[in-house]
Order: structure tokens, then sequence, then C-alpha cells
């Protein structure tokens, strides 16, 4: 496959995870806005911005803390911020540009069904903005925009052919994972530290954007105890939002695709972070903010690098020797 | 919009041939079957179909884009639903007009890319100058062998109908465009107007990506049974990028970029996941002038450095070939007459429009003294961009254009405004005749292929002669009926 279009397969993918994840937060975000305590708004909109590394603009909100009127008009900003701010690379609206701009780098490597799918969302998506969605039920619009995404991934699912393609698709979807899920879960730490009182919903919430909620009603119990959330969210290996299960899908991938060219470097980054969370994770105290906290970012860290190990291996390689003609 | 027949207020206007209908308003006998058919639809039935039609071109993003047009940058060329009919007797003149001329201007590439002096020009058929002075004659071309002798394997011929039958207006030799609307018109028509299509035995074009693929094939470099082939597209904006993704997947091949590609030891490549793929033929749909940093403008960052030494060594075959549109030049249109004659001994099949060469002290004087009646065309350009159509020029327009061409006379020539045909289009006021034109795509490779079709133009203003897709054209299915 043409490493060009490997490339723009592996950010479709990439960005239309962040667009997803994106959504999530966003439709969560804007429950907490129907019934919580300004704080609770003030903090869950600290822990998105955080795991997003972005800075809320007009910068803190705690001025606001005594105020619900200005609370619920920042809010709107940063809605606004993160969904369709031209100037904020992830955007949502910015994610599918992008991600339909590289289908439309590959379109000849795409079914086309894919391009109708990611076509006809952005020009729908480029046509309103966020006083459009506001007043009415704006939490049903990150629902569509996520069913679109979800669409999307069916039909890729269903028409891709199991090639370099695929795993293409499924490095970017699987390395972005990870680096949302480990950004997110470590933000949530630092605004809801381990070793103080929890507010229940708060862990519910978390549980609720990684799409775990009734799955670990019903593994654990009601009780969202933050330990076990977490542990779940990073280790659960049948739980397709855990961090471990990405790296699964990752590790797959990288022994399947371009037989000739191995990424052996990501592949033994990918597998010792596997073994870390099988391993060592259950035996270090998850009650200790932060040492998690660094697991966390080291797991980062690593997918960073695995992303650039497929990047220099598969997109961008310098020629080395005479190829063989 | 009223419910009345769709051809209720058709007026055909005696001053131009119309392809429907004959100038007493009655339709042609190959267009009968069809006019009944329509003039049954309710002009509301076909306007709907044209909305539905238009918004899938938009969503499946068959779309071009225009430069220096800031704020639409992807538009649909719109399409007209009512299909323009030619018989198969006009179709075999069109056919074998267009072979002959391709022919000949082949013969023409390979004389004047050739080591020795070209006859052509020592016979003194056309001027020295315009072949060596023109900017598109490539130096570097001299004495290069061209796989299968063959400079041009895919023309696109600009054809216009009058009451004196058809005419070329303009040769398109370097990287034609406008196939993938000839092939999406039609599937838009299918989908459409379905049961016209059994009732018509409309000739078929959807081979058209495997002729292609066949005829590059035959470009491969000797010895390679299974040749890779590309297509090397500028890019997303490039404004015919729809076309080349498209062709790019009918044939099956990869749509590549100038820095995909790389030369090692003088053979190239294209870098992929499995490492480097050697690459046998080029369908090149970027121009000359980016070809090859290293061989033509160096200040290019679409080419490849070195694409052009492994051309000339053989290992690769680009195609079309560098240095063709010298063949498609404004002024040298002027001379194909000749070449034909001169070539071939035969008479060509499909008239020259008249055209004065400014570069002539003539042809300058008469072109200013009769700008109200002229269409004016500047000599490098093409999609209509910088053209005069004087009849629809006001005074000062024309006086300010005629201040541009004595600045440099060598650049315009000028013809008569042709009283192009007219086809019924679809308009908020039912059926009403407007001017169209058509490109068939010829294909040369060991043997000339053409699908019977073509990218038929139609110019959507009322009263409008400028065709182009840049200008506000729109286009239309052409059938091609059986004998």
């Amino acid at each position: 496959m043409l490493s060009r279009n490997a490339q723009g397969l592996y950010w479709i993918s990439r960005y239309l995870e962040r667009a997803q994840h994106g959504c999530r937060l966003l439709a969560d975000q804007l429950q907490t806005l129907e019934d919580r305590p300004v704080e609770e708004i003030d903090q869950t909109w600290r822990r998105l911005y955080a795991s997003l590394d972005r800075e809320p603009v007009g910068g803190s909100l705690e001025s606001n803390l005594d105020d619900e009127d200005f609370m619920l008009a920042d809010s709107y900003t940063l809605a606004d911020d993160l969904t369709f701010e031209s100037s904020n690379p992830d955007s949502i609206l910015n994610c599918i540009a992008t991600a339909r701009e590289n289908a439309r780098q590959v379109r000849n490597v795409i079914s086309k069904d894919m391009w109708y799918c990611l076509n006809v969302a952005y020009l729908k998506l480029s046509k309103v903005g966020i006083a459009d969605i506001w007043d009415d039920r704006p939490g049903d619009f990150y629902l569509h925009a996520e069913d679109t995404i979800r669409t999307f991934s069916g039909i890729v699912d269903s028409t891709v052919y199991r090639d370099d393609a695929w795993h293409f698709i499924q490095l970017g979807r699987f390395v972005e994972r990870v680096q949302l899920l480990a950004a997110l879960i470590e933000a949530q730490i630092a605004v809801f530290p381990l070793d103080e009182a929890h507010i229940e919903s708060e862990w519910r919430s978390l549980l609720q954007v990684c799409e775990a909620r009734s799955t670990f009603s019903r593994r654990y119990s009601l009780e969202y105890q933050p330990v076990n959330v977490i542990n779940f969210l990073v280790s659960d290996l049948r739980l397709s939002r855990s961090i471990r299960y990405a790296l699964a899908r990752i590790v797959e991938a990288l022994e399947r695709v371009s037989e000739k060219r191995p990424a052996r470097e990501a592949r033994r980054l990918a597998g010792h972070m596997a073994a870390h969370i099988d391993f060592d994770w259950p035996r270090h105290n998850l009650n200790d903010t932060d040492a998690t906290r660094t697991v966390l970012r080291e797991l980062r860290e690593t997918s960073r690098k695995i992303h650039e190990n497929i990047e220099t291996t598969y997109f961008e390689y310098e020629i080395e020797d005479t190829p063989g003609a | 919009m009223k419910s009345a027949s769709l051809f209720s207020s058709y007026e055909v206007n005696p001053a131009f041939y119309d392809e429907m209908f004959s100038a007493t308003g009655v339709p042609r006998e190959h267009c009968k079957a069809l006019w009944e058919h329509l003039d049954g639809m309710s002009g509301a039935d076909i306007a709907a179909l044209q909305d539905r039609t238009e918004q899938s071109f938009l969503h499946e993003g068959i779309t071009f884009s225009v430069y220096g047009d800031e704020s639409a940058q992807e538009r649909i060329i719109p399409i007209d639903l009512l299909p323009r009919v030619l018989d198969a007797g006009e179709w075999g003149l069109i056919e074998r007009g267009l072979r002959q001329r391709l022919r000949a201007l082949n013969l023409f590439l390979a004389d004047i890319y050739a080591e020795e002096p070209a006859q052509i020009l020592c016979d003194g058929i056309v001027p020295v100058d315009l072949v060596y002075g023109c900017p598109q004659y490539r130096t570097q071309m001299r004495g290069v062998q061209v796989p299968l002798g063959i400079h041009v394997f895919l023309c696109g011929t600009d054809l216009v109908r009058t009451h004196d039958g058809f005419m070329v207006l303009e040769d398109n030799l370097r990287v034609p465009s406008g196939v993938s609307y000839m092939l999406a018109n039609r599937r838009a028509l299918k989908t459409s107007m379905r049961n016209l299509f059994r009732l018509h035995r409309v000739c078929g074009i959807e081979q058209y990506g495997k002729l292609l693929r066949q005829t590059l094939a035959e470009f491969a470099p000797a010895g390679v049974a299974d040749p890779c082939i590309v297509l090397l597209t500028p890019g997303v904006y490039n404004s015919a990028y729809y076309e080349h993704m498209f062709l790019a997947r009918e044939m099956g091949v990869e749509l590549v970029q100038g820095k995909d590609l790389l030369v090692h030891n003088g053979f190239v490549y294209m870098r992929t996941t499995d490492g480097l793929q050697r690459v046998d033929v080029i369908y090149r749909r970027i121009d000359d002038d980016y070809i090859d940093p290293l061989a033509f403008r160096q200040d290019s960052r679409l080419g490849t450095p070195g694409l052009f030494y492994a051309y000339r060594m053989g290992n690769v075959a680009i195609a079309n070939a560098p240095g063709t549109g010298v063949a498609d030049d404004k002024s040298l249109y002027a001379y194909v007459p000749d070449i034909i004659r001169y070539y071939l001994n035969e008479e060509p099949l499909l008239a020259n429009v008249d055209t004065h060469l400014c570069r002539e002290p003539e042809g300058l004087e008469y072109t200013l003294d009769n700008l109200e009646q002229l269409v004016v065309k500047v000599v490098g350009s093409s999609g209509g961009y910088g053209m005069l159509v004087g009849p629809h020029a006001s005074a000062d327009e024309r006086a300010a254009y005629a201040a541009e061409i004595r600045k440099d006379p060598a650049n315009y020539v000028s013809q008569p405004t042709l009283n192009l045909s007219c086809a019924p289009c679809l308009t908020d006021e039912g059926a009403a005749p407007r001017h169209v034109d058509l490109r068939p795509f010829v294909l040369c490779g060991q043997e000339t292929r053409l699908v019977p079709g073509a990218f038929c133009r139609v110019a959507l203003r009322p009263g409008s002669l400028v065709v182009n897709s840049s200008q506000g054209g729109g286009g239309k299915d052409l059938w091609v009926l059986p004998p």
C-alpha cells in the first residue's frame, strides 16, 4: 500500500476517534449542566480541558463559582470552543473536517460509502454553529454526531478488505484511544484526587464517557469506587474502551501489517506496555494518586513513541540501500 | 412552475442549428422517441429529478474547484438532465475525423521532436518560430525515444456544430480533463431515467476505464509483463482532483503525488508500506513544468527530481509525453488542416474554425477592425480564461482589450463568433434552447480507441456562448445511437 494512503487512513481513524471522544465528553458535560451544582460543573470542565491538554478560553473558571449565570454563559463559550472553534485543531468540527480532508486524499482506496458518510457528515456539520444547537436540546447534537461516527465505523468494518488498509485504520483508532483514555483518567485523578472523599457522580460520569457504566454496574456494583473504576478502564481486556483492550488491538495490527517491514520498536513497546498492565499494574497501590498518575503518563508517552515508530517505519522512512528491482 | 408539457414554450431559433428540432420545430428523426417521452413528463417532475441528482453529486463529491474563488472551494458542475443525441452517422464522422486528426498531430510531434531537422519545417508548411518559439516546445524532448513513437496517448478535442456542420474548436493534448463528468453524467441519467436507455439502445461508454488502462499498459518499458501503472496528481487542491481520484479508481491503479515517487539508479519507485515498488507507466495529470524540478521548473514542489532522466532512459513511460502543448497552441491550430494534408495526404474530415493570427500584420489589423464580431483568445491559456467575446462585450471592454492585443499581438488569435448549436435544457420555464459543444476523448496506443460518448458542455445562461465549467457552464449526457 502506498505510504501516503496508509498515513491518510491512519489519520482518518485517529481524528474520528478524537471527534467521537469529544462528542461523548460534551454530551456528558451537558448532562452535568442540567442539575449539578456550579462547583461540579467547574470541576468537570476542568477535567475535560485538562484531558485535552487545552486551556479553557478566558483562563480559569474559578472566579465564576459564586455566580451560576456566569458559569452557564461560560459553558456556552467552552462548548463552542470544543465543538466549532476554527482555531482549535481538536474541535469536533475540525477533527471531522481533517478526517474528511484525509479521506479526500485517499478516496480512491476507501469505499464509496465511507467517503459518502464522512462527506455528508462534514457538509451538515459545517452549516451549524453553537447558537443553532444550544437552545434546543444541545445534547442531541452530540448524540447525532457520535452516531454518524459509529455509522462510519460500521461501514469500515463491513467494507474494508483486511489488508494493510484495515491494519492502519485499527492502528490509528487504538493508538488514539490509548492516548485519550490515559489523558482522561489522569485528568480525572488530578481534579478528583484518590485520597480525598469522592463524589460518586464524577466517577459514574467518567464511566459514562467511556461507554462503560452499565457494564461496570453489572461486573462490580453501583458503588462507583474510584479504584475499581480506574482498574476497569485501564486493565480490562474485554472492555472496548479500556487501555488494555486498545493495546491488544495495536499488538494484533502490528503483527499483521506489512510482513516485509515489521515495526519492531512499536511492537516491543506495545508488548511491554501490555505486560506491564497485566503483571505490574495489579501490584501497585491504586490509591496512591501520584504513583497512578505517573503510570498513566508513561502509558501516554509510550503510545506516543509507538506512533512515532509507525510513522518512521511506514510513512516517512529513509531510503537506505538499493531497492530490490 | 406550470405543469404544462416540457416543450410547450420551446422556441427554435433558426439562427442556430438545433440538436433536437429542425428549423420548422419538428423533432429530428433520431430524437423523436426521446422527445415524445420527455414531452410526456411535467417540468416539475424533471426539476425534482434534477435537484436530487445535483444533491447526490455534492454528497459524492463530484466537484471541481475554481481558481481564485475563495468562497466556494468545491462546486459541482451543474448537470442538465435532458440528453443530447447523435445518430450513428454523425458519430461516425466525428470518430473518423478525430482519429485522422490525432494521427496527424502525433506524426507532427514525432517530426518536430526528432533528432534531425523537422521535415515539416524544412518544407515550409508551418512557420519555424511557431514551433521553436512556442513556450510549450520542450527542447529537453529533442531526440527522446518515446514509447510506441506516440507523444499524445490521450486527447480531448472540443467540437462545435453550426449550420455548416461539425468543427474543431480546439485540441487538448496536454492533460485533457472532463472524462469523469462524461461518465458521471451518464450514471446520473441512468439512475434518474432508467427506462429511456433500454428504449433507445444508447451505446455504452462504461468501458472507458478499462480501455484507458489497456492503452496505458501498452506504453510499458520493454520486458515488463505486468506493468505498475500510476496516476500522478498535483493533489486535492487541483481543480480536477475528483477526476484523478475517479480514474485511478476506475482503473484500479494507485493515485500518487510527486512526493510519493523517487528515482533511484534511473528507475522510478513509489514509497509503499512494504518498501519501494517500481513504477513503469505514469499517467500524469500535472503540467510539464511540474514533472521534474531538475528538468523543468526548478521551483516546482509537485514533481519528482530525476523523473525525466528515468523517462529518457526508457525506464518509465510518461503519458502524455512532455512537450505536447506545442501542438495544441492556439496559433498552431490554424495550421492543423495543413498538417493533416502534409502527413496523411488526406483532406481533413473535420473543419477548423477560421483563425486570424495577430502575430501576422493582416491578422492583427483584421482583428482590431472587427473586434465587435470576433472571439479573441489568449494563445497560451485554456479554460476560457482571458478571452473576449466581442459581440457580448461593451465598447469600453473592447477598447481595453484592443490595447492589450497591441501590446503583445503574438499572444492573441481571433475567430468569428460561431453560431454554436443549441440543445434543449431544463429551465424554470420548461425546456429552452442553450448553446452546447462536445469533447470526445481519443486514446492512442497500439491502436486508437474511443468510446461513443463525450463530455457535452452547455452554456446555462441564456444566449451565452461560453461553455467552460469555470465560467458558469454545465454538462449534459451525450447519447450516441447505434446504426
